[in-house]
C-alpha cells in the first residue's frame, strides 16, 4: 500500500475521570476511505474533534503524513491539510451559496493576502466544478439560509471540495436525509475518492455498504475491530457489542 | 452588472453629492450643526462596520471616538489664543494655573506631576496623529486579548461596555492633567498647511464631508474585498471558518481596528466643529446612543446606518426645539426607535433593499429574482 495519510496513536481524552476516547490507533492510507462505525457515545465525534483540534488529547499523537498536528489550534490543523464537516450541517447561512465556497476557495488565511477585489477564473472555474458536482448550480445565487437540509449538506461537502484538503473528516453526512438524497450523497463521496483521504462517521449500514472499503469499530471509546464489511458484519465481538443479537439488517 | 448594484452605487453617489450641496441651503450656524451630524454618520459606519459586518456589537465605540477627541483637543488647548497663560514661550493651559500648588514654576514641564503628558501636543501634528494612532493601538490590544480568548457575543458587548466607563473614570479623576469632568473647552483652531478650519466656516464643513466619504467608500470596499466577505463568513459560523483554516481573531481584530480608527477620525473631526472634548463622550450613553442609530439605519447597511445617525440627530433637533414637544422629544426618539426594531429589524436600509427589490420585479416580470436571492441587504 502507498503511504500513510492519517496516523492516530494512542490517542486518549479524559473529561475529569472519564475516558471518551482510550488509547485509540488508527492509521489510515493515502485515498483511502475508512468508515468509523459504533454506537452512540462510542466516541466517534470525540474522535474527529481530537484530530481536528477542537478538543485537546490527553495522551497519545496524530499525525497528517509526516506533520505532527497534536493539539494544534484549529485553524492550523486546516491548513496542515484537514477538512471536517460537522455532523449539524455549518454553513455561512447569509452569504450566497457561490460566496460559501469562494471563502472556501481563498487559499492564503491571511488578512492582508485577502484584501483584493474578485476571484482569478481559475478559482471562478474551480468554484462552477465544484457547483456542479454537488448539483446546486440552479441555486448559486441563493442565500444559503434558504437551502433545504440536504442541500446544506452538499453545499458544506462542497466547500470542503474547494478546500481541497488532504484528509477529509466526515461526521453523519447523511444524517436526516430521504433515501434519494443519501444516494446522491454516496455519489458525491465516491467522487472524492481516491482524490482524498476520507474518514467517515456513519451509522446507516445500507450507505456504508455502498461507499465502505474497510472499516474500523469503536466501542465505549476502544477499536474493537478492523476489516472488510463482511469482517465487521461476521465479526462476533461487534454483532454482541453493536448489532445485538439480530445482526445487521 | 446587476440592477440593483447600480441603485446601491446610485444612492452612494446621491448621498455624497447631497452632502457637498448642502452648503448651498443654510448659513454657517446650520452649516456647523450639519457638520456634527456628518461625524455622527461616520460613528454609524463604524458601528455597521463591526456590529453587521462582524457580528460584534461594541457598547464602548465612545472610547475611541473619546481618545480621538482629547489627543486633538490637548493639541487645540495649546494652540488657543484665550486660554494660556500668555507671556512666555511655553505657555500653559488656564486650568493648569487656576489649580497649580502655590509656587509651582509655570512651566508645562512641571507645573504639577502630570503636566508633561502636555509636552508633545505642543505640535498639532502630534495630535492628530495619536487622535488616530492612539483608538488603534488600544483597539488592538483589546481585540487582540478578547478575541484571542474567543470571547463572543455579549461577553464582547460587556467588556467594552465596563471599558469605556473605565477610561471615562480615569479621564474624570485625572483632574490635573485632562481638566476632569470640565473637560476642555476654550480651544484654539486646526491649522493645516495655512488652510485655518474655523468651526463656522465651510471649509470645516467640507472637511467633515470630505471625511465621511471617505469613510464610506472605503468602508464599502473593504467589505467587498475578500477578507470582507471571509469576515462575514466568519460572522455567520465561527467554527466552520477557522476549520476552513482562517485565523478568525486576526479577522475580528483587523475589522475592530479599522472601526476604532473611524471613530479616532470621528472625535478629532467632532472637536474641529464643536470646540470641546469632554468626558460625557464616554458616558455609556453616548455610545450606546450610537448603537440605536446604526439599528434605525440598519446594521447590515453602511449607508444606511450613516443615514441613520444623521437623520435622526435631525429630527431629535427639530422636535427638541419645538415648544410643545421640549418635555417630550426623548419619548419621541425612544417611540422611533422601539417602532424600528419592531417593524423594520433591518432598519432603514433593508426597507430601501425591499423596496428596491419590489421596483425591480415590477419592472421586469419576467424574471423572477426571488426574495430569495441575496438577501443580505448590503446596500
Amino acid at each position: 500500500m502507498s503511504a500513510i495519510a492519517l496516523t492516530i496513536d494512542g490517542l486518549s481524552v479524559d473529561f475529569g475521570g472519564f475516558r471518551a476516547v482510550n488509547n485509540v490507533s488508527i492509521t489510515v492510507f493515502d485515498g483511502e476511505l475508512r468508515v468509523l462505525l459504533g454506537a452512540n457515545g462510542a466516541g466517534k465525534t470525540t474522535l474527529m474533534d481530537l484530530v481536528s483540534g477542537k478538543t485537546h488529547s490527553t495522551q497519545g499523537k496524530v499525525f497528517v503524513y509526516d506533520t505532527e498536528i497534536t493539539n494544534w489550534p484549529e485553524h492550523r490543523i486546516a491548513r496542515a491539510g484537514i477538512g471536517r464537516k460537522f455532523q449539524v450541517p455549518s454553513v455561512f447561512r447569509d452569504l450566497t451559496v457561490r460566496q460559501n465556497l469562494e471563502v472556501a476557495n481563498c487559499r492564503n488565511p491571511s488578512v492582508l493576502a485577502n484584501l483584493r477585489f474578485g476571484f482569478s477564473r481559475a478559482e471562478a472555474r474551480r468554484v462552477d466544478d465544484v457547483l456542479a458536482l454537488i448539483g446546486l448550480e440552479a441555486e448559486h445565487n441563493m442565500m444559503a439560509a434558504y437551502l433545504s437540509h440536504g442541500q446544506t449538506q452538499w453545499l458544506e461537502l462542497g466547500m470542503l471540495i474547494v478546500q481541497d484538503p488532504k484528509v477529509v473528516l466526515l461526521d453523519e453526512p447523511t444524517a436526516g436525509m430521504t433515501q434519494a438524497e443519501t444516494r446522491k450523497t454516496a455519489e458525491i463521496i465516491n467522487n472524492l475518492k481516491g482524490r482524498h483521504t476520507i474518514l467517515v462517521v456513519e451509522h446507516d449500514m445500507g450507505f456504508v455498504r455502498e461507499i465502505a472499503e474497510r472499516i474500523t469499530v469503536l466501542h465505549l471509546g476502544e477499536v474493537l475491530a478492523e476489516g472488510s464489511v463482511e469482517d465487521i458484519e461476521r465479526n462476533p465481538k461487534v454483532r454482541e457489542a453493536y448489532l445485538g443479537t439480530k445482526g445487521i439488517s | 452588472m446587476s440592477i440593483e448594484r447600480k441603485f446601491q452605487i446610485a444612492a452612494y453617489v446621491l448621498f455624497i453629492a447631497v452632502i457637498f450641496a448642502a452648503p448651498v441651503f443654510g448659513d454657517e450656524f446650520w452649516l456647523n450643526r450639519i457638520s456634527k451630524y456628518l461625524v455622527y454618520g461616520m460613528l454609524g459606519v463604524a458601528i455597521a462596520l463591526t456590529w453587521g459586518y462582524a457580528g460584534i456589537l461594541n457598547l464602548g465605540q465612545g472610547l475611541f471616538f473619546g481618545l480621538g477627541a482629547y489627543m486633538l483637543a490637548m493639541s487645540l488647548k495649546l494652540s488657543s489664543p484665550t486660554s494660556l497663560q500668555q507671556g512666555s514661550d511655553k505657555p500653559v493651559p488656564d486650568f493648569m494655573l487656576w489649580n497649580a500648588e502655590p509656587g509651582a514654576p509655570t512651566q508645562l514641564c512641571c507645573i504639577n506631576k502630570g503636566s508633561f503628558l502636555w509636552l508633545p501636543f505642543q505640535s498639532q501634528s502630534v495630535g492628530l496623529v495619536l487622535g488616530i494612532v492612539l483608538p488603534v493601538v488600544i483597539a488592538g490590544a483589546l481585540g487582540m486579548l478578547v478575541f484571542r480568548k474567543r470571547i463572543s457575543g455579549v461577553f464582547v458587548s460587556i467588556i467594552t461596555l465596563a471599558l469605556v466607563l473605565l477610561v471615562r473614570l480615569i479621564m474624570v479623576d485625572a483632574q490635573p492633567v485632562t481638566n476632569g469632568f470640565n473637560g476642555l473647552t476654550d480651544l484654539g483652531w486646526l491649522t493645516i498647511g495655512g488652510i485655518e478650519f474655523d468651526p463656522y466656516s465651510r471649509a470645516t464643513y467640507y472637511l467633515c464631508a470630505v471625511c465621511l466619504s471617505l469613510t464610506l467608500i472605503g468602508a464599502r470596499l473593504i467589505v467587498e474585498t475578500r477578507a470582507g466577505m471571509i469576515l462575514q463568513a466568519i460572522r455567520d459560523d465561527q467554527v466552520r471558518a477557522r476549520y476552513l483554516g482562517f485565523d478568525v481573531s486576526l479577522y475580528q481584530v483587523f475589522f475592530f481596528v479599522i472601526s476604532a480608527g473611524i471613530a479616532g477620525v470621528a472625535g478629532m473631526l467632532y472637536v474641529i466643529v464643536a470646540e470641546f472634548a469632554s468626558p460625557t463622550f464616554m458616558d455609556l450613553s453616548f455610545s450606546v446612543t450610537m448603537v440605536v442609530w446604526a439599528a434605525v439605519g440598519g446594521r447590515s447597511s453602511l449607508l444606511g446606518a450613516c443615514i441613520g445617525a444623521i437623520l435622526i440627530n435631525m429630527i431629535e433637533a427639530e422636535v427638541s426645539e419645538t415648544e410643545a414637544l421640549v418635555e417630550a422629544w426623548k419619548a419621541i426618539i425612544g417611540l422611533i426607535f422601539v417602532l424600528v426594531v419592531l417593524f423594520m429589524p433591518r432598519g432603514l436600509g433593508g426597507l430601501a433593499h425591499d423596496v428596491l427589490r419590489q421596483f425591480i420585479r415590477r419592472l421586469r416580470p419576467g424574471s423572477v429574482s426571488s426574495s430569495l436571492q441575496q438577501q443580505s441587504g448590503a446596500l
